[in-house]
Formats: structure tokens, C-alpha cells, sequence
């Protein structure tokens, strides 16, 4: 019995004949309607088979149940009719970006379209900021080969675009006894997956993080684990790209293509048709529709939430570096790492994240349960957890593929596109590596040479607070704004905050500017800076107090002035 | 100009910090006022409604007209005034305490031999009452709101829903329903309203604004701007119950769930908090448990009457302007369950020249009350209470000097039903 | 029967009046000005109004205004219309009128603060600016 007819059989067994498999130019399709999410997405893990096919397609419906469209920016305009980029990514995540970024070391011409407000606004604002060790991958994977390489550049990425990163290690801990001998000899392996590692005794353990449980056993130490602000490095990559000549055109959302012949000739965006030569797919959990427009459909993306929580930088003092339990979620569908108490490279504890299935690719809600279970589970590590300490919470949405892996490729049947798709966890680590390669491929695809003048070096918004006393002094001196404290929380200064909306890359919402310069990041939430942070922004732009947004193009924070009302 | 050194540093200048200045200033103390803000005044600023000043001035004033007799006077002195000036640090040194300041003028260090933190308080937010969904624009904390409102001339909300029945969440209530906005109600997780009754009186019931108890929002909706809050009725212990939820469709959500001190810089200084007042523990004289440092208005707890806090600022300012390095011998002020907390948590039997002021709350709403105070098995001091809330903060003076106090002593505190 | 709470000062007695065969009867009041306050509230409730009004200036966008007395709670709606409709072009201070005898209730509306005001005797004290333009 072939591979399709065995897997048919057993999914009219369970699905009672509902659902279908067939294969269609080498892909794997599912057809159908369930009435469950949850069933669609374990119907496509049942069926997928890397070896055996180019990809899985999804194409059961969800019965009863509207999937929200994807949410399409308010703008509409022609500010982008008739260009015709080289390249054009798809994408202002952290893969797109630095992807742009990468291009820009050859002569290439970039348009990189993002269809929020700002870069990192999906996934890649809403980590954990973990570079990965890579303790779960296997030899094979596409996510590893990334991953490594990724995790070996980040100190040189972050050093040219001044971004903070921190080597600190992470710790799996264990609290069996009779573990202690396995996990030491597990070292073995790990040495053979070229992932630095090393056995801790618990009094070891105790002695470099004194606050973690001390009913641990012992622990493995992975030197190579680190952490990076992730909408901070999306934010740099974006910035030296358009340093170095990309074009960035935010609110800009891709809506139609025009394909002939095995081609994208064209590209529509709600700011117009454009004429790119290659167009480079980055567009997380909306990649699938992308490959779609593009005639180039061969995989699924099945959308999974996580959650993370925030903590008072007065907690921190329980983790040093990132503490993980051994992932005890055995269920094959968690496609997990389990999370852990990271201390944030700004020096707060995030606790996170969990794994959620949902059909929602744009639902960002928290909920209670989420963190109660996730504090739950940390406790153990760290007793002295607790929810008091919680400060804010958000949660992300994962794009990942049926294969759980990397897509990193030419199209299978369209000619002028690459993916870099299905960029689930450790989507940050690898995105360095992802951006080096893509942006070869796409230059030996274009035949174009080398830029001479690129300039890797960005320079960050100096921070007040890190600097030295003569620093900080001489920067008063030369501009008192940077003496006018506006959030207390981060002590962060009017100076930084206009810095923010100077950049690059576009600034000009309350949002864009804490996470550009953290002011409502810490213990009040923006209570105190908030207004003060959008009366700033009112001035610099010069636009009125009343049009200043929080987030995105919508999202008034005010919504008149005093009397109108009356 | 700042000078290299003065006697007393005061942290902060609202209505505690305020009296604090003026009061160390008319001990004939070197006073330094360090205030954050471009102007004084503190939260008074934006506190535009009356009934400020009813205890300590017998007159009904806003917060600004409140502020002003405090500002005049000190601006007749040669108080040293610093605004938009940042403390980011305080060191113990040798005999005095060296404050490092953040200002347009650049970074500058000043000593103190004694400092008086009044820092005021911040407010709670959304994410620490557990409220989820996804945070879109429309959602303030009251003073948040109030600022919008009263200082930048704006219109924060046209409908919307009040999560807190706090004085400031009652004040704006009253206050967004004068500029025109409509205030669907307020909401109460606790089975009793946490504002003065007078509030609730003249800020609600004036205005036909409901107020509902035993109730909280739970979830918000919206994409760019709020649309809706989720309502759920809670338990005695402040849980949510599982079914009980109705969406109430509104513009905004303003939230007067609870203030707490701010005390970051005690905390670097390593001065014990209380956990039950999340203040410095302090003694009568305003000091906490570092020589030289004292604390006083909502920093060291979160206030009712703002005479209350001018009353501390006083004490605090006068002791630190007083103030000699020296050893302390502490009797212990304690109180049992039927009361939040008591500030003084200390009592230095070395000065007990005058009545010790003693600020309390019930912890619950009771009825005709005794107030007993037990040193031993002596009883030290006794009043009766009509009614007590825990929203309103008791005053009591005691005088301990002829209680025969010892090192060590356990002083209690403890309310029982009059019979 | 009518559960008020006194507002005259901080202590708030809950108290119940109501009028009988042109009596009032009254408890719950600590004090004279509480029975006081109980009649007026019964026959005709008066009230401090306090609010804002419009400035020309951009370092001062509102001013905070008050009743100087208490005015009938009735006319508060068309008190917040009057005010509405005023702007402030001068600096003035605390005390200065912003509207005369309202309605001829003999109730001035004056301003609270010196927000507008120049600085006192030391530049710094009272910063025009609010800090955040410089």
C-alpha cells in the first residue's frame, strides 16, 4: 500500500471520511472540513513527510468558524506605483529586515514593504529574545543549520548595529537523582551536536544562581545561549538598511500578484503596483498567502500562540542568566522547548512562553489561564515566582510550517521568488544566518556585485542611563533635553525620546517609542510618561496632541479637546 | 545652583515635600527641595477639584489653591529649589549622604546629612490586576486620565467604564461627566466602595452614576481604540466567577484600582519596607530605620487627606532638620488582624516628649468600635468609633511618656466591637 | 427618606432627613452644619463647581476655575455651558475673576492657580515650560 493510501485510510478512520489526501505536483495536499482547529492542525501533522514530498498543504476548511482576514492597513495611496526594486521583501520582521539588510552589501536595489505601522510588530516584538543554544534541533533540520550559525554571529551583528546582547548561558536543571548520571553522560551527545555544554553539580549551580530551587540536582550549563532585545536588533537591522539606500515602505500591505509564465511580474500593494525582480518572502504568518499570490503554494502555516510575562527588574535578582526545566510537555504535537525565567538583556525576568494552537494568525490577547500555568511551571525552578511581581504580559503568534521546520528556498515553481518562511522559534537566532544566505542567493540570482560602500556600523540611540558620569555630562552640555527626565522607571530622557522619532525608519506613536527608547516599559506601565511622552511627539512632528496614536495607524489616544464635548 | 552641601535634602515636591522644606527651613536648616517636574505642587497640580484643606485650613480648596499656601511661603525663603531635576542615586558616605542629580545643568553631586523622601506614590495598573486581551489605546489609570484632562486640556474618553471605586476614580467620574463625556458606571471589585463617602455622595449620586460592587473587568476588546470591556462578578477573594461575564461597549476604561508608595530609592538604600504599608518602616518622628533618612506623605502610605500629608511632610522636614546622628531604642507598635496597618511602626522611647501621631486603618467596615492600645498588660490608650471604613485613614495622638515603656516593648492595637 | 452623607468636612455622617408637616426631621449628624446641610439638600442643594476653562496660551492649555460659593446643583449644566464658551487671554492668578456673578446667583467663577503666572522670586520655582519644550 503506497504512503497516500495508507495515510487516507487512516484519516477516514478518524475523521470519517471527511478529510482527503491527494498529492498535486509533488506537494501533499489535505482537503476537507472539520469542525475543530485543533483536529485540522493534528490532521497535518498526521500526514506530513519531509522525505517523501516537496511540502504539505492544508487546505481543510474550518467548519462554522469565520478565520479573521488579515488586517489590512487603513492607507491607500500610490506612493509606490511604478517602482521597480530589484528586490522586494515582503516582511519588516526580523528575517525580512535583516534580510534587506544583507542585500545591501551588494549593488541591489531594496524595497522592503511591512504592513503595520513599524517593523517587529508580529512575532518578532513579541519574544522572548533568546538566542539559542539549539538544544532541541536534530542534525538535518533546516532551523539547526540556522540556528548555529546564526548564534555564532550574533556577537559581531550586534556589535556593528549597536545593539546590547549578553552570552549569559542558559541551565537546564533537573531534580532526579538518579538522573544525574545520564545527564552527565548526555554531554556526549550534545558534543557530538557541536552545542557547547557542561555538566553543573547543584552546589555548582547554587553558587553561579543561589535563588534557584535547591531541590535541583544538577543541571547542564549551555555557554552559548544568550539574549538580545529582539524588536530592538528588528529595529537596527531595519535602520542600517535604509542607512545603506533600502527603501522601507511601512503600512504597505502585498494584495494581488501578477504571475505569467512561471514569473512574478508584478506586485499590487494598497500603495500601489510594483515591478520587482525578485521578490523575497518574509511574510511570517501571512507567508503561506504570499506563496499563494505568487503561484508558488507548497506548504501551510498553522499559527501558534505563546505568551510571555514580564516581571519588576526588583525580581530579577531570582535568575541571573535563563533558567529552563527539562521540558516535561511529552506530547508530540507541543512542539515546544518548554520556556524558561529569562533575565531580559534590559534587566528584567521574562517567564515564558507557552505553545497554543489557533487558527487566529493575528490574535494577540492574553489570557489568565496562559499565565497562571506558565507561572506554574517556572515555580519549580524558582520558588520565590510569583505573579505580584507581573508588571505585563503580551503574546506573539509563531508562523510554523507542518514540517516544523525552516523554509529557506527558491520557489518549486515560480522562478523569481525565495522563501523565508515558516520562521517559528529559533527564528531570532538563525535570522543573521537566514539574511547572509538569502541575500547570496538573491545576488547570484541578479548577477550583481559587491557594494563597496556599505557601512555595517549603525549607530544606536545613545542610552543616558548607561553612560558614564562625563558622558552623560557632556551630552547635557551640549543638548540640556538629554537632563529632562521623562520616565522615571527607566530614567529615560527628553533628548533620547526626540532621538526616536529621528531615525531612519519612521517613529511617531506612543508604542514606537517605548520600544525604541523603553519609556512606559518598567513598573508604571507609562502611567507618569505617557502623556508626557505623546505631548513630545505632538511638538516634534507638529502635529496636534489629539492625532498622536498609540500603536498603529489607528488607536487615537485622545479623542478631542476639553469642552467639545459640552 | 546647587551647592556642594546642605543639611536637609528634600525628595520630591508635592504637598509632603512641600512642608517638609518649610518646616526644615523654620528650624533654621541649609534645605535643598529636589522636585522632577517643571513646576511644584506635585499631583496637586492636576487635582482641580475642592475639599482639599478642610482639616488643616477649616476651607474647602482645589489642590492648586492648596499647593499655593505652601509654594508662597517657600518661595519667600532661600529654600534652594531644583526642578526638572532627577535624583538617580544616593549614597551612604561618611556622616552624610551623597545625592547624585540628573538636571538641564548636567550631572551633579550634592551631600546631605539628612534626606527626607517624598516621592508620593504611582499607580496600579491593568496588567497587575490581571486584566487581559489585547492592550489597545483607551485604557488609563485615573491619573493618567486626570492629566489628559486637567493639565493638557483633552478629552480622554466620550463613554466609558470605571474600574475602581477610589477617590481618584470617583473624582473622575464627576470630572469626565462635567466635559461632556458619559460615565456608564463604576465598578467595584471589593463588596464595598473604596472612596470617601462623600465622594461617592458628590461625585456619583449627584450624577446619576451607578456604582456596582462585587465586580470586575476582566478582559478589553478593541483593535486600535478600545470598543468593549468584559465585566465579571468576583468572589471574597477577589477571583473572578466563571459565567458571569457581560460586555459593556464603550470608548475607553479608566482604572483607580489602587496606588502604591514609591519607594526605589529607600529600597537601594536597603531601608526595610513594611510589606502591610509598602513604606519605609518608620518611627514617630518620621525616620525610618536609616539614621538621617526620613520619609513622609504617600510614599511612606498611601493617604486619604492630603492634611494628613503636609501633617507628615512637617514632621518629617522638622526631625531631619533636627536631626543628630545617635542611637535609637525602639518599642514596637503592632497591630492585630482587625487593622490594615498602623503608621509609626516604631516608636523611639528616647524622644517622647510630645504625643506620638499615629495614622490606622480597620481592615474592614465596622460599626461603633473601641480602639484598644496595650503596652503589657497596661492599657495605654482607648477611643470609641462611631464608624470606621478602611478608605478612611483614623488619626489618633497618644502621649506614651508616662506608659513606662521598655526596650523591646510590644505596644498593641487591636479593634473590637462596642458593647 | 433620604440617605445623604454630609460633605461640609471630612468625617461624611451618613445622614437621613426628611421633611414632614413642614418639619425636618433629621439624624446621623455629628454636628449643627450637618443638620444645616440636610435641610438645604432636602429643599434646595447647592454645590462648589470645579473645572477648567480654555487658554490662548500653549504652555497653559486649560486653567482650573471654581465657584468662589456654592451655587444651586440645578444650574451646574448651563455653569459648565458658560464656561465653556470662555478663553482666558491674560495671565492672570489665583483669585482673579474669569466669570462675573453667574447668573446672577452672586457666584464668581475665579481661577485657581498660577499656572499663568511668571515666576516669584526664584527663576527655577515655577517653570513656564512643562518640561517638555524647552
Amino acid at each position: 500500500m503506497s504512503y497516500l493510501s495508507k495515510l487516507n485510510k487512516r484519516l477516514n478512520e478518524r475523521y470519517d471520511g471527511r478529510v482527503h489526501a491527494t498529492v498535486q505536483n509533488g506537494c501533499l495536499h489535505l482537503s476537507g472540513e472539520l469542525p475543530d482547529w485543533q483536529e485540522i492542525v493534528r490532521a497535518g501533522h498526521m500526514a506530513v513527510d519531509k522525505k517523501r514530498f516537496i511540502g504539505l498543504v492544508n487546505d481543510i476548511r474550518l467548519e462554522g468558524q469565520q478565520i479573521p482576514p488579515m488586517r489590512l492597513p487603513d492607507l491607500s495611496d500610490d506612493a509606490l506605483e511604478g517602482a521597480r526594486p530589484d528586490v522586494l521583501v515582503i516582511g519588516g520582521g526580523v528575517t525580512g529586515c535583516a534580510i534587506a539588510r544583507e542585500l545591501m552589501r551588494y549593488r541591489i536595489g531594496v524595497l522592503l514593504v511591512e504592513k503595520e505601522h513599524d517593523v517587529a510588530m508580529h512575532a518578532s516584538g513579541r519574544n522572548d529574545g533568546m538566542v539559542h543554544p539549539g538544544i532541541d534541533l536534530r542534525k538535518g533540520q533546516t532551523k539547526k543549520k540556522y540556528n548555529d550559525l546564526g548564534n555564532s554571529m550574533y556577537d559581531t551583528v550586534c556589535a556593528e548595529l549597536g545593539v546590547p546582547f549578553r552570552r549569559i548561558g542558559q541551565y537546564l536543571c533537573f531534580y532526579k537523582t538518579w538522573m544525574k548520571p545520564v545527564i552527565r553522560a548526555s554531554q556526549f551527545y550534545w558534543k557530538r551536536m557541536h552545542i557547547p555544554v557542561r555538566y553543573m553539580s547543584s552546589k555548582e549551580l547554587l553558587r553561579h544562581e543561589p535563588n534557584l530551587n535547591d531541590e535541583i540536582r544538577c543541571a547542564l550549563h549551555f555557554p552559548t545561549a544568550g539574549i538580545v532585545c529582539p524588536y530592538g536588533l528588528t529595529i537596527a537591522y531595519a535602520e542600517n538598511a535604509v542607512d545603506n539606500g533600502a527603501r522601507l515602505s511601512l503600512d504597505t500591505a502585498v494584495l494581488d500578484m501578477e504571475v505569467a509564465e512561471g514569473r512574478i511580474i508584478s506586485v499590487l500593494t494598497n500603495r500601489g503596483r510594483v515591478y520587482p525582480k525578485l521578490v523575497i518572502n518574509a511574510a511570517g504568518v501571512f507567508s503561506e498567502e504570499i506563496a499563494k499570490l505568487a503561484q508558488d503554494h507548497f506548504y501551510s502555516i498553522h499559527p501558534r500562540k505563546g505568551t510571555n510575562m514580564i516581571l519588576d527588574k526588583k525580581s530579577a535578582y531570582m535568575v541571573k542568566t535563563i533558567a529552563s526545566p527539562i521540558n516535561s510537555d511529552k506530547r508530540k504535537e507541543a512542539h515546544t522547548k518548554g520556556g524558561g525565567i529569562v533575565r531580559t538583556v534590559d534587566g528584567n525576568l521574562l517567564v515564558g512562553p507557552n505553545a497554543v494552537e489557533t487558527c487566529e494568525r493575528e490574535n494577540f490577547e492574553t489570557n489568565r489561564e496562559s499565565i497562571q500555568k506558565i507561572i506554574a511551571k517556572h515555580k519549580k525552578t524558582s520558588p520565590a515566582l510569583s505573579d505580584r511581581d507581573i508588571i505585563t504580559y503580551f503574546t506573539g503568534v509563531r508562523a510554523a510550517t507542518y514540517e516544523e521546520d525552516f523554509i529557506v528556498t527558491f520557489g518549486k515553481f515560480t522562478e523569481n521568488i525565495i522563501h523565508a518562511a515558516g520562521i517559528q522559534s529559533p527564528g531570532l537566532t538563525a535570522a543573521p544566518a537566514i539574511a547572509v544566505e538569502v541575500a547570496a542567493i538573491a545576488a547570484r540570482y541578479l548577477g550583481a556585485g559587491r557594494n563597496d560602500s556599505f557601512n555595517p556600523i549603525r549607530k544606536p540611540i545613545a542610552r543616558t542611563a548607561e553612560m558614564t558620569v562625563e558622558e552623560r555630562n557632556d551630552m547635557i552640555k551640549r543638548d540640556p533635553a538629554y537632563g529632562v527626565i521623562i520616565c522615571r522607571c527607566e530614567e529615560v530622557s527628553l533628548g533620547e525620546i526626540r532621538d526616536a522619532l529621528h531615525r531612519s525608519v519612521p517613529c511617531d506613536t506612543v508604542d514606537g517609542v517605548k520600544r525604541r527608547v523603553r519609556p512606559g516599559m518598567g513598573r508604571c506601565q507609562g502611567g507618569f510618561c505617557g502623556p508626557q511622552v505623546a505631548q513630545i511627539i505632538a511638538g516634534e512632528l507638529g502635529i496636534p496632541l489629539e492625532q498622536v496614536r498609540k500603536a498603529g495607524c489607528e488607536g487615537n489616544l485622545l479623542l478631542g479637546s476639553n469642552k467639545e464635548a459640552i | 545652583m546647587i551647592a556642594a552641601s546642605y543639611d536637609v535634602v528634600v525628595i520630591g515636591g508635592g504637598p509632603a515635600g512641600l512642608a517638609a522644606a518649610l518646616a526644615a527651613k523654620k528650624e533654621g536648616a541649609g534645605v535643598l527641595l529636589i522636585e522632577r517636574e517643571a513646576r511644584l505642587g506635585g499631583i496637586l497640580k492636576q487635582c482641580i477639584h475642592d475639599g482639599f484643606g478642610l482639616v488643616r485650613f477649616g476651607e474647602k480648596l482645589s489642590g492648586p489653591e492648596y499647593a499655593h499656601r505652601f509654594i508662597e511661603p517657600l518661595l519667600e525663603t532661600d529654600v534652594d529649589i531644583a526642578t526638572l531635576t532627577f535624583v538617580t542615586g544616593i549614597e551612604k558616605q561618611q556622616g552624610s549622604y551623597a545625592i547624585t542629580l540628573v538636571s538641564r545643568e548636567g550631572i551633579n553631586m550634592t551631600l546631605a546629612k539628612s534626606i527626607v523622601l517624598a516621592c508620593g506614590c504611582r499607580e496600579r495598573t491593568s496588567r497587575q490586576i490581571g486584566i487581559h486581551g489585547r492592550h489597545c489605546a483607551g485604557i488609563f489609570t485615573a491619573g493618567a486620565a486626570q492629566y489628559y484632562t486637567n493639565i493638557l486640556g483633552k478629552l480622554p474618553a466620550r463613554r466609558c467604564v470605571i474600574l475602581g471605586s477610589g477617590d481618584i476614580g470617583l473624582i473622575m467620574a464627576r470630572r469626565l461627566t462635567l466635559e461632556g463625556a458619559e460615565v456608564i458606571g463604576v465598578y467595584e471589585a471589593k463588596p464595598t466602595a473604596s472612596g470617601l463617602m462623600r465622594n461617592i455622595y458628590q461625585c456619583l449620586e449627584d450624577f446619576d452614576i451607578p456604582l456596582h460592587t462585587g465586580k470586575t473587568v476582566t478582559r478589553v476588546f478593541g483593535d486600535g481604540r478600545l470598543e468593549a470591556v468584559e465585566i465579571s462578578d468576583v468572589d471574597d477573594q477577589m477571583n473572578p466567577i466563571a459565567g458571569t461575564e457581560e460586555t459593556i461597549q464603550c470608548d475607553t476604561l479608566i482604572l483607580s484600582v489602587g496606588l502604591i508608595p514609591a519607594n526605589e530609592l529607600a529600597e537601594n538604600l536597603g531601608i526595610p519596607l513594611d510589606p502591610r504599608t509598602k513604606g519605609p518602616v518608620a518611627d514617630q518622628n518620621c525616620m525610618t530605620l536609616q539614621q538621617g533618612v526620613f520619609c513622609c506623605g504617600n510614599a511612606l502610605h498611601v493617604n486619604d487627606l492630603v492634611d494628613y500629608v503636609s501633617e507628615s511632610g512637617e514632621t518629617a522636614g522638622r526631625e531631619a532638620a533636627r536631626f543628630v546622628p545617635g542611637e535609637r531604642i525602639f518599642a514596637e507598635l503592632k497591630a492585630d488582624d482587625s487593622i490594615l496597618y498602623i503608621v509609626p511602626q516604631k516608636l523611639n522611647l528616647l524622644d517622647l516628649s510630645a504625643p506620638a501621631v499615629i495614622y490606622f486603618r480597620s481592615a474592614s467596615e465596622r460599626g461603633k468600635t473601641s480602639l484598644t492600645v496595650t503596652a503589657g498588660s497596661k492599657q495605654v490608650y482607648t477611643k470609641t468609633f462611631t464608624v470606621l471604613r478602611p478608605p478612611e485613614m483614623e488619626r489618633i495622638e497618644i502621649d506614651f511618656s508616662g506608659a513606662g515603656l521598655k526596650p523591646g516593648d510590644s505596644i498593641e492595637f487591636s479593634l473590637a466591637e462596642d458593647q | 427618606m433620604k440617605q445623604l452623607v454630609c460633605i461640609v468636612c471630612p468625617i461624611g455622617c451618613r445622614v437621613c432627613a426628611e421633611e414632614k408637616d413642614g418639619q425636618f426631621i433629621i439624624s446621623g449628624n455629628r454636628c449643627k452644619r450637618g443638620a444645616e446641610f440636610a435641610e438645604t439638600e432636602l429643599t434646595a442643594p447647592m454645590r462648589s463647581v470645579c473645572t477648567t476653562v480654555r487658554t490662548i496660551f500653549d504652555d497653559v492649555p486649560v486653567l482650573p476655575v471654581r465657584t468662589k460659593c456654592e451655587i444651586p446643583k440645578k444650574l451646574i449644566p448651563e455653569l459648565i455651558h458658560a464656561l465653556a464658551a470662555v478663553v482666558i487671554s491674560q495671565r492672570i492668578g489665583i483669585g482673579e475673576t474669569v466669570l462675573e456673578n453667574f447668573l446672577g446667583t452672586g457666584c464668581d467663577v475665579v481661577a485657581t492657580s498660577n499656572m499663568l503666572k511668571s515666576t516669584g522670586k526664584k527663576e527655577d520655582a515655577h517653570d513656564k515650560s512643562t518640561g517638555t519644550d524647552d
